[in-house]
This record gives C-alpha cells, sequence and structure tokens, in this order.
C-alpha cells in the first residue's frame, strides 16, 4: 500500500484545508478513502453517533499537483485508513504559509499519515515541519460498510412538489415555524415517482436539533448547490455542492 | 515598603508579566529591592521558576524602603499574593492600556495589603486592596553563563514553532546539533490512533540572532511555562536567550532588556539508566523523571560559615512516574543544579546579628 501526494498551490491548499476543518467539526473519527481519482471523507452510521452519517468527496486533480497511490491489491486498488480528523486539520493549519506540502502514508513503528510542510519565514529561508498522523488502516473485510450511501428513493423532494420547505420547532412554550418559499425541485431521478402525490402535500421528519445545528456550523466552504431530501419519518438528507466538492449528511428521524 | 507607579502602556507590560507568570504558579511574590521590583514565582512541585525584574527607571516613580520591626530589626517586604486575585485586575491589557493614565501600587504594612490604583480617563479611579501573605520569597540562582548551549532567537519563531504542539501535549523536546536545531513532540513508546500527532520543525543557525552549540544534546520540558514566557517576549518586542547544557540540567529562557529582566528556569527530563534489577525494565523503556531544581533555606550571615543546606529533590513530573520516591539530601557540591535560596533580609546588617527570621508559611 502505497500513497503519496503533493499540493503546491496556496489556494488548493486553503481550500483542502478548509474542506478538513468541516470535517473535523462533523465527525470526531473519520475514515479517509484513497483511490485513484478521489479522495472521500466517510462517517458510517453508528449508534454511538447517533445515527448521522457523512460522505464527503473531492477529486485529487484539483488539489494536488502530484498523487500517486496503489492500493491493498491490484484488483482493489483503494486504501481504507481511519483517524482523528481534528489531527489532520491541526496540522493542515500550521501551513498558512508554506510553499509546498506533501503527504505520504508512512509507518514508522505503526501507520502514519505523514504531513511534510516547507514553509517559508520571514527571512525567506526555509523552515521544515513534519507532522505524523497516527492511522489505522482498515482492513477490506470492513469496507463494505463504507460504501456511498443510496440516495434513498424518497417519497418527496424538497418537503413538497412546489418548493416549500418548512422549519418548524417546538417547545412547551412556543412554536416558530420558518417558511422557504420558491425553492427548486431538482429532476427525480427515480423511475418510480409516485404520480399520485399531490404537490402541497408536505413530507416531514423530525431530527435532533443539536445534529442539525452541528451539521450546519460546520459549514466552512460555500456550497453553491445544496438539496435537501426528506424521506418522511425517517431521515433527512442533505447533498451539498461546492464547485468540485460534494458532501452528503444523512441525519436519521428521532425515533 | 513599596510605592510606585506606571503610566497605560506600562501597565500593560507589567499585566503581561503575570499573566506569564500564572502559567507557572497561583501564587506570586512581590519583591520589592533597590534593583527594582522583582515579580516571583515558584510551581508547587518545584520544577519550574519565573522572575520578572523592573528596573526603577521602568516606573515613572519607584520608591523603596525596608521596614523597620519592633525590635529594631529591618525586613523585606514578604508579600505573597494569589494569582486569582491579582490576575483579575489586569486582565483585557489593550483596553487598560488605552484606559489607564495612571496605575499606582502601594503597601500597607498596618494591614497586610497591597493597593492598586487605576486612575482612567473620565476621572473614574478604580482600587483594589489585595490581601497578602507574609512569606518570604524563593530565589532560584543558576549560573546560565556556565551553560555550553545558548541560543537567542526572536519570540515569533518560537511562537510558530509551539503553535504545532496541542494543549494536549504536555512536553515538547528541544534537539541541538552544531548544524541544525529541532523542537519535536516528545515521545513515548507505544502510541496508537488515539494518541497525539507527532511533530517537529527545524530551525536553521541563521535564524538565530546568537547560536552556540557547545555540546550536542535533546532536552525535554513542559510546554506550558515556554507558552508563558512567549507571551511575555511578545509584549516587550525582545529576543529570548536560552541556555542549556545536557538532560537533567535547567533550562533558563531570558529576557534583558533595558527597563526589565525576565528569567524562567524551568526544570529538564534526566536520563536515568534504566534499573537493571527488574526483567521488565528492559533498556527500550528508560524510566525518566524530572531533575528538580534545589531549594534551599540558607542562613547566611557574614560570620556563617555554616555550609548551605540545599535539599534536592526529585519530584515525580506530572502524570506518568507514579512510583518515584521523594528523598536525597544532597549538598551544594551536587553539579548543575540550581540552588534556591530564600532572599534574606542579612545582607545588610552587621555580622552577627540576628539570624534569618524564619516565616511560617503554607506549602
Amino acid at each position: 500500500m502505497k500513497f503519496r501526494a503533493k499540493i503546491a498551490d496556496a489556494a488548493c491548499l486553503n481550500h483542502f484545508t478548509r474542506v478538513s476543518c468541516m470535517v473535523a467539526k462533523l465527525a470526531r473519527t473519520c475514515t479517509l478513502r484513497i483511490r485513484p481519482h478521489t479522495l472521500n471523507f466517510i462517517l458510517a452510521d453508528s449508534a454511538a453517533g447517533g445515527g448521522v452519517s457523512m460522505w464527503c468527496e473531492l477529486p485529487q486533480e484539483n488539489f494536488f499537483s502530484e498523487f500517486q497511490m496503489e492500493g491493498v491489491s491490484e484488483e482493489n486498488n483503494e486504501i481504507y485508513v481511519e483517524l482523528t480528523a481534528e489531527n489532520l486539520s491541526r496540522a493542515l493549519k500550521t501551513a498558512q504559509n508554506a510553499r509546498a506540502l506533501k503527504v505520504k502514508l508512512t509507518n514508522k513503528h505503526f501507520p502514519c499519515l505523514t504531513v511534510s510542510i516547507e514553509l517559508v519565514s520571514v527571512s525567506s529561508s526555509s523552515r521544515m515541519v513534519t507532522h505524523d498522523i497516527p492511522v489505522k488502516v482498515i482492513p477490506r473485510k470492513l469496507w463494505k460498510n463504507l460504501q456511498e450511501p443510496a440516495v434513498p428513493d424518497s417519497d418527496i423532494i424538497e418537503a413538497n412538489l412546489n418548493g416549500d420547505l418548512n422549519l418548524k420547532i417546538e417547545s412547551e412554550l412556543v412554536s416558530v415555524t420558518t417558511h422557504f418559499k420558491d425553492l427548486g425541485n431538482p429532476p427525480s431521478a427515480s423511475e418510480n415517482e409516485s404520480e399520485d402525490r399531490s404537490p402541497e402535500q408536505m413530507a416531514e421528519v423530525q431530527v435532533d436539533i443539536r445534529k442539525f445545528l452541528q451539521f450546519l456550523a460546520g459549514q466552512q466552504v460555500n456550497p453553491t448547490r445544496g438539496i435537501c431530501n426528506v424521506v418522511s419519518h425517517k431521515m433527512v438528507h442533505f447533498d451539498l455542492l461546492h464547485e468540485d466538492v460534494s458532501l452528503q449528511y444523512f441525519i436519521p428521524a428521532m425515533s | 515598603m513599596l510605592k510606585c507607579g506606571m503610566s497605560g502602556s506600562q501597565v500593560k507590560v507589567f499585566g503581561k508579566a503575570i499573566q506569564a507568570l500564572s502559567r507557572v504558579s497561583d501564587e506570586l511574590w512581590l519583591d520589592p529591592s533597590e534593583k527594582g521590583l522583582a515579580l516571583r514565582s515558584v510551581n508547587s512541585c518545584r520544577s519550574a521558576y519565573g522572575c520578572v525584574l523592573f528596573s526603577p527607571v521602568f516606573f515613572q516613580h519607584y520608591h523603596w524602603s525596608t521596614s523597620v520591626e519592633v525590635n529594631g530589626t529591618k525586613s523585606n517586604l514578604n508579600c505573597k499574593l494569589g494569582m486569582k486575585s491579582i490576575l483579575p485586575i489586569f486582565r483585557c491589557l489593550n483596553s487598560l492600556e488605552r484606559n489607564v493614565e495612571m496605575c499606582k501600587i502601594f503597601t500597607r504594612s498596618d494591614k497586610s495589603k497591597v493597593v492598586i490604583q487605576l486612575f482612567c480617563r473620565h476621572g473614574i479611579k478604580k482600587t483594589h486592596n489585595v490581601c497578602f501573605q507574609e512569606s518570604q520569597p524563593l530565589q532560584v540562582l543558576f549560573e546560565k553563563n556556565t551553560c555550553s548551549n545558548i541560543l537567542m532567537i526572536q519570540p515569533r519563531v518560537l511562537a510558530e514553532a509551539i503553535v504545532l504542539f496541542t494543549s494536549s501535549q504536555e512536553e515538547v523536546t528541544l534537539a541541538v546539533t552544531p548544524l541544525e536545531v529541532c523542537i519535536k513532540s516528545s515521545t513515548e513508546e507505544s502510541m496508537d490512533l488515539n494518541s497525539s500527532v507527532y511533530s517537529e520543525m527545524f530551525v536553521g543557525p541563521h535564524e538565530f540572532e546568537f547560536f552556540q552549540i557547545g555540546v550536542d544534546t535533546e532536552i525535554t520540558f513542559c510546554c506550558k511555562e515556554l507558552k508563558g514566557m512567549l507571551i511575555f517576549s511578545e509584549a516587550t518586542h525582545a529576543p529570548i536567550t536560552m541556555h542549556f547544557d545536557f538532560p537533567g540540567k535547567p533550562l533558563a529562557l531570558s529576557i534583558d532588556h533595558m527597563l526589565l529582566e525576565a528569567n524562567f528556569i524551568l526544570a529538564t527530563l534526566a536520563d536515568e539508566p534504566s534499573r537493571a534489577s527488574s526483567p521488565q525494565s528492559l533498556c527500550l523503556s528508560q524510566k525518566r523523571k524530572r531533575s528538580d531544581l534545589a531549594v534551599s533555606n540558607s542562613k547566611v550571615g557574614k560570620k556563617d560559615n555554616k555550609a548551605m543546606e540545599s535539599i534536592s529533590r526529585k519530584v515525580a513530573p506530572r502524570n506518568l512516574y507514579a512510583d518515584e520516591i521523594l528523598s536525597n539530601i544532597s549538598t551544594l557540591e551536587n553539579s548543575g543544579s540550581p540552588i534556591m535560596k530564600r532572599v534574606n533580609s542579612d545582607t545588610e546588617e552587621e555580622p552577627g546579628s540576628s539570624s534569618l527570621r524564619k516565616v511560617k508559611e503554607k506549602h
């Protein structure tokens, strides 16, 4: 298993750092999947995480000037490692004035993702900084738990087909509803679209507000497009697209 | 007794010194003398000591005198303050700098109080009465000029290095050779997914204002007190000088400025040969313990020839090494360890006059 990559452009480094910070806010430990053309940050749903799951995908060519990887085997040309997301974001944040950043998978007593940064100091001489981030290699038999979640065949898209979205909170004392109108409905990819669904009929799902807040607070990258899918009483799925980075986040309904 | 005054911008530097010393300990000694006003702090396990000495010309005005006791002896101000009492007065230093026109500090011996008055704009006057505890200050004597390794560097460079290390990592290692300097995380033997990131940063000799490496060495010390020193040095815009030697011998961080002098002395981890008797302690993991700053109670009078007792306490460092034992009284000849002595009042007196007044204090 081998992986080495280099970022030489300041804007790419900045963007990658922000994505990494966003991931760190949404997940404590996550899986990094490395494939020849993409990088994924994955948080699989688990009871401990409250059923929340996250899937973030980046095309590597838009970030790295050099990228080489060799997966576990020829048929399975992928690498899955688990790491503490904040370790990566913090290491990247120290690379503010970097001339170049290299990241590679190493094995120094234990597997690490080693980030090497060439900093430019005020006297314009280089200073080398290295961070060894401990990672855990995920064995192949667990890979099936970390696949891209299928977008569910939702009954409704966008709360209703007329482009209305309502966010509502209710407590004993007060009930507040925010109405969004004239939102778009993306064309349905599903062939089993229920034709008899009335456009005004609302689908609703009740989710834990803290998880929703955590998702919103984590946003560091302003998306160009966002889709919200509601599966009535089951879950809500957010799909955000910012240029080349896509982030999907699933919040299950409260039981 | 103490009576001094400073302007708004001087208050900021003074406040930064207090903030830096608060990283060392929860208590602060106010120790005025003819040399100026010294602020001193020692941590509870005696592995770190900080002192900032403000020379009389730092202040707008500075008056100091010894007080005369009932029995005719002179005594210094033995004043120990809690950080909890004094730190809040010097919070929000930027706004203090803008708003404070004059700050006066004076002591009232009749009530064991230090009075800090801030004369602010718009005619506002804030008076703080802080009670102090009678306690003789501790002072470390450390011959930093005899160290083989001396580095002088701008605080900004060190700050860039320190930011690499998270607050969960207590200790950093400084490794030096004549060719380069490396600041890195202190390594532990077994690391796993839950361990911290291991980071290292190399700094070339040309980045130092003064670079003298007499002996290749790696010393490990606590990051927290270094951060405290950095806070202060950024306020003074003066470079930091590091004096150190082999592991176990303390590291001195100092700032020498026209108007003030700061010294932070940190104990470093000492290498100890592994105990051969136990089969489990194979050479891989060396038991390391922090070698302590020696503390002494001195009874020095001009005619007093008694050798100074120095109690060298090897105290277990904060976390991992729980089975270290305290004991070991060694003499002054214990090479390399700095000596702490109580600042005493006898220096100006006639020989043979009353010996050091022992003050009861809490440990």
